[in-house]
């Protein structure tokens, strides 16, 4: 399956985009309340702001040239309750809008990061970290911007332009039609330049995505970079990065001011048209000067809003690209599900490979027709050159990856009828390269481990000790409480995979599988692994996938793992034989 | 390790100093911009003035649009200039600052990476420069044309009626102070609201890089739960920032109102009594609500200043770091006697290494054995200055490492590193990532490797493009790539880290045959847990804990040292095989 989201093919894009957005609006259907609600304070407050001037301008006409004093005061202090509701409806609209926008943001987020967790490894090694993290960071961050500041303007406005243009034609129909027709000229100029300007965005995003993982690359490696003399290549493969953003940056800022100028002209033009033809109609008699000088204010009522939208369209514009880009990876759905209707026949295996055909493209098959069977309490070896495809089948054993054709059974069902936890429970799997969460080595050695989760410090030490793991975490200079910054040096290597291992080993597996978990440990720590790893309950399985000879010569089968092929060696000297006569592939 | 603490400036150089090279551009930019915002103060006029002459029947059709559409041509012209100057010079302002501070970055030492923190410096190059590129943008063109509008309409009530003009500059302080109050809540806020989003971005950051074992063990749950406590605190914090924003603007609107009924009230009362005209009257309302809106412009645009200002800050503590110790200038070829004398190490409060002293003759090979957390890759990060000693002297040919030209001498030392760095790029340019390389010796290295079957088995050969974190590579794979790479810049003295973790062993044999054969007379040290491979070395050094416990010969250590005999024997049972079957 195709996970690379920069090479999603048009049809994938196109069904996510339309999908993607029904999935924004969806996000929003359960605040409809909250929106009627709004929606009210909003009406209530843009029909209080605009009825303002006309009581102002009905003061003067009445009161104010009459040398009315008591009336202006009255008008005053129906203008004051007015003011005052204003300010209730203004606060009611902005918290009430704010508050649906900050919570579909956080829904959306949800969402987002519920979509990572489902996706299989897969996805993970065909997209780069970097431009994944951006897509999350960034691009939900357009987002935010959009539904934390521009959308509560983006209703108050519109909101005020309807009720402006609503005045606008009921004085005058004809006046009005004439003055709002450069309007229609602006909503086809938006309609047309819309995906224009959607589309230097997104070229945008996706430059800052890939200069953010440029950074995370270089910045991750810089060891190397330093070790090879080659800080220039940092230089040069940022420079040509921020170059390539600096480009689409442009693009995208030119097309998203292009609407502020354009927008002025045609309010400008509406002005000259209300001017000219409200003369015109001025000479024939049908209008007043006074009305006029009205209508020229309720024209810049409708065509100020607008200027405004103007910004707020390209904000809008910049947030669906960004969506865009979310929802790319909201439409990818595992290639891992969870069947109901599998084989199931009892055996004697606790694990079995039957014709298993794997490749982790469709071009390149990896694994060729393998075949073999793990019992109940036994321990087997994986050995054979490098790139010959051990990893691989560990991989399909904890089901990080399917077959391509073929069967593999955990207990005499199919492996994929389980359910993740019941998997995940059952196989214990330590990856070759371990992986540590910022933390305490408390924190890391407990992660996802459900039974231990709330025991104090000397509870689990007494687990620890129990599981003859005591001898471990004295290597850790405070223990448990020993901090760990993940991805950073401040422990080796092999006190990395010792915390793996401890992780591994309290959850407690049926099948435990070790790839080259022990690689970098000394000798001396690797025997007293070997020897918990004995000491594990009688039923359960070890794979061992290794190097060094010492560690799997207790193994009581050992299987020679090459060219995708994986042959059953009759022992340590039969791998052996085969170890040094076996063609290198890799 | 050594902190860097910035050293306290007297004042830190505030956002503005930032636009000094731009000069010309920002005056352009100003320029624009005020001419298009003066012209626009024009159309009412002519407007008033057309209306004016039509009621003295002076009226010219013709002549007033003609005046119209020049002055709306000459704003979209301006206006459209302005747009366009204005995304150069913000573009371009934030490309020299990305520019600057990768440069400075690269020319940082591994332990200021570390510290900083590669995740941090991301932020800097991203959002830090994106709040920068707002600032100019945005905030000053509207800053400089508000205040210009703001100005301009105070004095020109004041000269219309200085009493009323009084009563309503009265709103200026009080939308002022409103805004000051608000946004200086609002910005401590927003502080806490980044170290939130910090959090966001750290469990997401670490899903996507542990994802592996996250599947494994089935966490997803738990990851999930963790998200969404930092996802709900941040909305919280968005809300209470909501919170300040729904009350701000409210009061601010309620109080341009107010100065309109005084304008109604006083003003009216002045019109009545006959001490102001009606067109004074009007025109009070229509500059009144000229002033409004750049004042709420002013306001908003402040807090992108002073985020912007946070921004800069948060750069400016990384251009300001000191540069790394002026590299030495000596370019001569090494002979590869390399000595550590009484170095120590720190890493953090704890030492690392203790007082160690070692002497590598040329040409001569050493190994390094000793439990998990001895401090054996500290060792080798010393050897090639990835991380310098907090007392002693690295020597290399009885000149002290910091005394040669970083060029010159990484070209000479070439390292392995345990965990395995492979770039998002050709295996070509993986192998040959020193520019020092040239075809032949790249060749050599992939020969030495036993990396060559493997590349000719690939469909594009040495152009195909391995995957960031090497993931469609073997443990074995991305080890001899990290290896060619080594030996591609022909190196004096090599460093091998654990090398033969993940090479099989009769991989592992070709391939230091391969090494003695091809680059004869060079000095090797390697760490190691496999005493096997190293048993004819000129030197095995056994570190514990920091510290040098036993070094000689496998011989002499065999009689001398508990410790060595004790390693040596838990990996006796096998070794016999393996040594075994190669003769």
């Amino acid at each position: 399956m195709n996970y690379d989201l920069n090479k999603l093919s048009k049809e994938q894009q196109k069904t996510s985009t339309f999908a993607g957005l029904k999935k924004l609006f969806q996000l929003m259907a359960h605040e409809k309340r909250t929106l009627i609600i709004a929606l009210f304070a909003i009406l209530t407050n843009s029909t209080l702001n605009l009825l303002g001037p006309l009581i102002i301008g009905h003061t003067i006409d009445k009161y104010v040239q009459h040398k009315d004093y008591t009336g202006v005061i009255h008008n005053a202090i129906i203008l004051f309750c007015m003011y005052l509701v204003a300010l209730f409806t203004s606060y009611k609209q902005t918290t009430l809008m704010g508050g649906v926008g900050q919570r579909m943001l956080f829904t959306l987020r949800n969402s987002i990061f519920n979509k990572l967790q489902q996706l299989p490894v897969g996805f993970f090694n065909q997209n780069k970290a970097g431009d994944l993290i951006s897509r999350v960071n960034n691009d939900t961050d357009k987002l935010n911007q959009f539904f934390s500041q521009s959308l509560m303007q983006f209703i108050g406005n519109i909101s005020t332009m309807i009720g402006a243009g609503i005045f606008l034609l009921l004085i005058n129909i004809e006046l009005g039609a004439a003055a709002l027709s450069p309007a229609l000229v602006i909503l086809f100029l938006t309609l047309v330049l819309s995906p224009w300007i959607k589309k230097t965005n997104a070229l945008n995003l996706k430059s800052v995505g890939g200069m953010s993982a440029e950074i995370q690359e270089s910045l991750n490696n810089f060891k190397v970079i330093i070790a090879f003399n080659r800080r220039d290549y940092f230089r040069k493969r940022f420079d040509i990065a921020n170059r390539e953003n600096y480009k689409t940056a442009i693009g995208a800022g030119l097309a998203n001011n292009v609407f502020i100028p354009v927008y002025g002209l045609f309010a400008s033009i509406a002005q000259l048209i209300v001017l000219s033809f409200g003369i015109y109609l001025i000479s024939i008699g049908q209008f007043s000067i006074g009305l006029l000088v009205s209508y020229l204010s309720y024209a810049n009522n409708f065509y100020n809003p607008l200027r405004q939208l103007a910004a707020l369209w390209t904000n809008f514009q910049v947030a669906m690209a960004g969506w865009d880009r979310i929802s790319q990876i909201l439409s990818l759905e595992t290639d891992l599900p969870m069947i109901t209707q599998g084989i199931v026949e009892p055996s004697a295996a606790l694990l079995e490979f039957r014709n298993v055909h794997f490749g982790y493209d469709e071009s390149r098959e990896i694994l060729h027709n393998i075949s073999f069977k793990l019992e109940q309490g036994k321990t087997y070896a994986l050995v054979g050159p490098t790139g010959g495809g051990k990893t691989t089948t560990a991989s399909l054993i904890a089901r990080l990856y399917d077959p391509s054709k073929g069967l593999i059974l955990l207990d005499g069902k199919d492996i994929r009828t389980y359910t993740p936890e019941e998997r995940s429970q059952k196989i214990g799997f330590i990856l070759q390269e371990p992986f540590l969460f910022t933390g305490t080595v408390k924190e890391n050695i407990l992660y996802g481990n459900k039974l231990y989760k709330d025991y104090t410090n000397e509870q689990l030490e007494k687990v620890i000790t129990d599981a003859n793991l005591g001898s471990l975490l004295a290597i850790f200079e405070s223990g448990l409480e020993t901090p760990i910054i993940s991805g950073g040096d401040s422990i080796s290597l092999g006190q990395k995979q010792l915390i793996a291992f401890m992780r591994a080993v309290l959850r407690n597996p049926q099948i435990l599988i070790l790839d080259e978990a022990t690689a970098n440990i000394d000798t001396i720590t690797e025997k007293l692994l070997s020897d918990i790893l004995n000491n594990l309950p009688a039923t359960t399985t070890r794979v061992i996938i290794a190097h060094r000879l010492n560690t799997i010569e207790n193994a009581d089968e050992i299987y020679f793992v090459n060219s995708g092929e994986v042959i059953r060696a009759g022992s340590l000297n039969d791998a052996m034989d085969m170890l040094l006569q076996g063609k290198q592939v890799s | 390790m050594q902190t860097n603490t910035p050293k306290p400036t007297s004042k830190p150089p505030g956002v503005f100093s930032l636009l000094k090279p731009y000069m010309g551009l920002v005056m352009l930019l100003l320029l624009f911009a005020l001419l298009s915002n003066g012209i626009n103060l024009w159309l009412p006029k002519i407007i008033a003035n057309g209306i004016d002459d039509y009621s003295k029947r002076l009226f010219v059709f013709t002549d007033i649009i003609k005046k119209f559409s020049l002055a709306v041509l000459l704003i979209f012209i301006f206006g459209y200039l302005q747009t366009v100057i204005q995304t150069y010079a913000s573009e371009r302002v934030a490309r020299d600052l990305r520019q600057k501070l990768s440069d400075k970055i690269s020319r940082q030492s591994y332990a200021f990476i570390e510290q900083a923190n590669p995740s941090k410096l991301l932020t800097n190059l991203t959002a830090d420069v994106d709040s920068i590129k707002l600032f100019v943008s945005q905030a000053l063109v509207s800053i400089v044309s508000s205040l210009f509008i703001i100005i301009g309409g105070s004095i020109l009530l004041l000269t219309i009626n200085w009493k009323l003009g009084l009563a309503v500059i009265a709103i200026i302080p009080i939308i002022g102070g409103t805004f000051f109050y608000v946004l200086k809540n609002v910005r401590a806020l927003f502080i806490k609201s980044r170290g939130v989003i910090d959090q966001l971005n750290k469990v997401i950051n670490e899903s996507i890089l542990g994802a592996a074992l996250i599947r494994v063990i089935n966490s997803q749950q738990l990851e999930y739960h963790k998200f969404l406590e930092a996802n709900t605190e941040a909305k919280d914090y968005g809300l209470r920032i909501l919170g300040f924003f729904a009350g701000l603007i409210p009061i601010v609107t309620f109080t341009a109102n107010m100065a309109a009924l005084t304008i109604l009230v006083m003003g009216g009362h002045f019109v009545i009594t006959g001490s102001m005209t009606l067109g004074s009257f009007a025109a009070f309302n229509s500059y009144l609500s000229l002033i409004i809106f750049p004042i709420f412009v002013i306001g908003f645009m402040s807090n992108i200043i002073a985020q912007a200002t946070a921004s800069f800050q948060r750069i400016n503590l990384v251009l300001n770091a000191p540069d790394i110790a002026a590299a030495g200038t000596l370019k001569e070829t090494l002979r590869g006697d390399v000595e550590l004398k009484h170095v120590s190490v720190n890493y953090g409060q704890k030492p690392a290494l203790k007082d160690v002293s070692l002497k590598v003759p040329a040409g001569s090979k050493i190994a390094v054995i000793g439990p998990t957390a001895a401090g054996k890759t500290q060792l080798l990060y010393l050897l090639t200055g990835l991380i310098n000693p907090a007392s002693g002297n690295v020597l290399f040919d009885g000149q002290g490492i910091n005394t040669y030209d970083s060029e010159s001498f990484h070209s000479q030392v070439g390292f392995v590193f345990q965990d395995s760095i492979i770039f998002n790029m050709s295996i070509r340019e993986n192998i040959a990532f020193s520019d020092t390389v040239t075809d032949e010796s790249l060749d050599k290295a992939i020969d030495t490797a036993e990396l060559r079957g493997f590349i000719d088995g690939l469909p594009d050969k040495l152009n195909t493009i391995v995957s960031e974190r090497g993931s469609s590579l073997s443990g074995g794979q991305k080890q001899r790539i990290m290896l060619a790479r080594a030996l591609a810049v022909n190196p004096k003295v090599l460093l091998l880290d654990d090398f033969t973790a993940r090479v099989d062993n009769n991989t592992e044999k070709k391939i230091l045959t391969n090494i003695q054969k091809n680059y004869p007379g060079l000095t090797l040290i390697s760490v190691t847990q496999k005493i096997a491979s190293v048993e004819h070395y000129d030197q095995i050094i056994l570190l514990m804990q920091g510290e040098i416990v036993a070094s000689g010969l496998h011989d002499e250590l065999m009689k001398t040292s508990t410790d060595y005999v004790q390693i040596f024997n838990s990996q006796q049972s096998t070794s016999n095989y393996e040594t075994g079957i190669t003769h």
